[in-house]
């Protein structure tokens, strides 16, 4: 059997698909070297699990995918404040982005032992607030379960930390942001960051590059 | 330092109607996966933010009528096209055979920009065109790539290929997105009231359950 005969047959057995020739294209851009952040950096993962996640369509009536991949709890490392995070496989892109507050409530959707439905008044997204009606579904209700366990320990910790970070103005900084984030008719994209940690991480950055 | 203003490359997805153009669109924008079938009418333009190792990407994407009777102004769209994907289903011979001419089209318009062939909805059984019989991505220098918007298969590849192409740079890769802090809001009792109205409907409502990898 020649080279190329080898090559066909290794080609078949992946994916069956004929090899795309390698082409050339003069580049149109330039990219800078960036610093790209995840913005997790000051965060500890306390809870990570592959998920569903699905949004309440409102004037559709149904349940629409939002995305599959890992759903994390993330805890900060100064404030303990906890929020959930998750992610869409391959792309990486938010799929969910809020604090876990007081008023959520885990509850079942009709028939699953696997999922649980919750109530979001600001979710981030690509820099865009959103009202969510989201509902989370697991491989198994024993995950379901876990999640729903590490939730409501979350829930309890924000309580506490909530009520001690009132005292250092970091609950201005952040209701102003949300006034803001509701006026929705700007083309700016908005920066939910306090303008102090916006420098610090310019300071950071800088540091970074030297 | 401002971050500086992501690049912009304007995207012509084209293809015969029914081939899946807009649901493949749809699936990156909001997650979701559409499967009532509304043909598109002209065109509808979204931009499609990527984060890659080299920082954001946005991919604005013309998403091109398949349906010749609601083609609007036709190839008039791909007026500045810097790249491009042609999409067809694997299990419709006719969208296949329907490639050169969009291929033709295109490339009339937009001279030598890099072009993604698509063969989509291979997570269905009865597939017509067989990934050995699909080659015109090989005499026209395509990429081409298996994908399924429902099952998720390559469906990043697309536009992976394309961001490498665009910039010369072959080892870019897409990373976890900027996940900034998000905003805390009071929920007053009345708007308390008026969520959990809302939940009670929609627990009510069973998700769609389709086959997942969990």
């Amino acid at each position: 059997m020649s080279d190329t005969e080898n090559k066909v047959t290794a080609t078949e057995a992946q994916e069956d698909v004929v090899d795309s020739p390698d082409i050339h294209f003069e580049p149109i851009v330039k990219l800078q070297d960036v610093v790209v952040k995840t913005h997790e950096e000051d965060e500890d993962s306390i809870f990570k699990m592959r998920a569903k996640l699905f949004r309440f369509d409102f004037d559709a009536k149904e349940w629409k995918e939002r995305g599959t991949g890992d759903v994390k709890l993330l805890k900060h490392k100064e404030t303990k404040k906890v929020r959930l995070l998750m992610r869409r496989d391959k792309t990486l892109k938010v799929c969910a982005n809020h604090y876990i507050t007081e008023d959520m409530v885990l509850s079942p959707n009709v028939g699953s032992d696997r999922s649980w439905v919750w109530n979001v008044a600001a979710d981030l997204v690509e820099d865009e607030v959103e009202r969510q009606l989201f509902a989370i579904r697991f491989g198994n209700s024993e995950n379901a379960n876990k999640f729903k366990d590490a939730f409501e320990e979350a829930r309890e910790n924000n309580k506490k930390s909530v009520s001690s970070s009132k005292s250092e103005g970091a609950s201005k900084n952040e209701a102003e942001n949300k006034e803001e984030a509701e006026k929705g008719d700007s083309e700016e994209p908005r920066v939910e960051k306090p303008k102090a940690e916006e420098k610090a991480d310019e300071k950071k950055e800088a540091e970074e590059k030297d | 330092m401002a971050e500086p203003e992501p690049p912009k490359f304007k995207l012509v997805l084209v293809g015969d109607g029914g081939t899946g153009k807009t649901t493949f669109v749809k699936r990156h924008l909001s997650g979701e996966f559409e499967k009532k079938y509304i043909a598109t009418i002209g065109v509808e333009v979204h931009p499609l933010l990527f984060t890659t190792t080299k920082g954001k990407i946005i991919f604005n994407t013309w998403d091109t009528a398949g349906q010749e009777k609601f083609g609007g102004l036709r190839d008039g769209y791909y007026i500045q096209g810097q790249c491009a994907i042609i999409m067809f289903d694997v299990t419709s011979r006719i969208t296949y055979k329907n490639v050169p001419n969009w291929h033709r089209d295109l490339v009339r318009v937009c001279e030598n920009v890099p072009i993604v062939l698509c063969g989509n909805k291979v997570d269905i059984k009865e597939r017509k065109v067989k990934a050995k019989t699909i080659t015109f991505h090989r005499k026209k220098n395509l990429q081409y790539y298996d994908i399924s918007a429902k099952s998720n298969y390559n469906f990043e590849k697309p536009f992976l290929w394309l961001t490498r192409k665009l910039t010369g740079e072959p080892d870019i890769e897409f990373v976890e997105a900027p996940a900034l802090a998000p905003p805390e809001v009071h929920v007053d009792d009345e708007l308390m009231e008026r969520y959990r109205d809302e939940m009670n409907v929609a627990a009510a409502q069973p998700l769609p359950e389709e086959e997942d990898d969990l």
